[in-house]
């Protein structure tokens, strides 16, 4: 059974390229990570400035668990769980957890800022950038929330507007999970 | 050689996998192809402009009840030679959803039309032009938003002669034609 050498060579100069295309995308898909490939993964630091005009970085929250909301004036579901927030601070805050928003909208500050009066938020709103979006896995879809737990470990996260159930039982685990990577250091 | 290509290939397109679906595939509003205006220089004429939302979606009307959330609004540009006039939005739709069940927003879905006032001046060039615009809209759905977008539209306007304009030379357009 004879091959014509050339045709082999063909063939494998296709499947080199294939898979040197497969491998290059792979690597680029993970430099740009999409949000479930953070689960387990530190969260990405990043430094915004607050409404206060405060320099804050997700890194000061060390220790806590963290629910970081990313959330915009325009957005109807993230208004249905800014008050449930409200509350769930002032339930786990003693317990080490901090929520942190992060405005990703085009408004003024002063819009956001009468927006988070208007809503009553009792945690600290921060101005967001693309690129800390973009450190997230790009933020597509408002609300996206991540929760962090006390070693700085994405424990979870949601798209969209979630029961209050999720959000509670995500805290938890946030709680729980930062407990048990405490405990083992 | 076939299974090493069958693998190739797997590499190939599991590399597009593990990216989750976040959000719409593709653009929530999209234009219908807009008919030729044609009408008379000096003249006046309406263009009517078709956006379809994707099923499932909805985006604010052009007067949405809140000031926070983002109006639909479209942009037009055109050369000097023809004038851009009111631009007529739809009436929307009072609309509740899952996130807010007590509050009615105005917004637009499924099929809706916009209309552009377009008016060349008496002594631009018969011809055709191109007009060129962008509609500002943000979507929604029922447990969710999505960031502004921006959509091109563009459509085309046949001009040809209208009454001759009194005392005048007709002048040449310094605009380019297609």
């Amino acid at each position: 059974m004879k091959r014509n050498p050339l045709i082999l060579v063909f063939i494998g100069a296709v499947v080199a390229a294939m898979l040197f295309a497969g491998i290059h995308i792979a690597r680029k898909n993970r430099v740009a990570a999409a949000p479930g490939q953070l689960i387990g993964q530190t969260a990405p630091d990043f430094e915004l400035q607050s409404l206060e005009g405060k320099t804050v970085k997700l890194s000061d929250f060390r220790g806590k668990a963290v629910l970081l909301n990313f959330w915009a004036t325009y957005c109807g579901p993230c208004k249905i769980e800014m008050p449930w927030f409200v509350e769930m601070q002032k339930e786990f805050g003693p317990q080490g957890f901090q929520i942190i928003g992060v405005a990703m909208d085009d408004a003024s500050t002063e819009d956001i800022a009468k927006f988070a009066k208007e809503m009553g938020v009792n945690y600290p709103i921060l101005l967001g950038k693309e690129s800390v979006g973009d450190s997230y896995g790009g933020v597509g879809v408002l609300p996206t929330t991540f929760f962090v737990d006390r070693g700085g470990r994405i424990t979870a996260r949601e798209f969209g507007l979630q029961s209050r159930s999720v959000f509670v039982d995500n805290i938890k685990r946030a709680l729980g999970q930062g407990q048990a990577v405490q405990a083992r250091r | 050689m076939r299974p090493t290509l069958a693998i190739g290939l797997l590499l190939l397109s599991a590399s597009f996998y593990g990216q989750e679906g976040l959000g719409p595939k593709g653009p929530v509003v999209k234009m219908a192809p807009a008919p030729l205006l044609t009408v008379r220089r000096g003249k006046s004429a309406t263009e009517p402009l078709s956006f379809r939302v994707s099923s499932g979606y909805h985006i604010n009307s052009n007067r949405p009840k809140s000031e926070f959330l983002i109006p639909t609004t479209l942009k037009v540009d055109a050369t000097t030679d023809i004038v851009i006039g009111k631009t007529t939005y739809p009436d929307g739709q009072d609309m509740s959803f899952p996130f807010a069940p007590d509050e009615k927003l105005n917004v637009y879905t499924g099929d809706f039309e916009v209309d552009v006032l377009v008016r060349p001046l008496r002594d631009v060039q018969v011809g055709k032009y191109v007009v060129r615009g962008i509609l500002k809209y943000q979507a929604c759905d029922h447990a969710a938003c999505y960031p502004p977008k921006q959509l091109p539209v563009t459509f085309d306007v046949k001009i040809v002669k209208g009454a001759p304009a009194p005392g005048k030379n007709p002048a040449q357009s310094p605009h380019a034609h297609r």
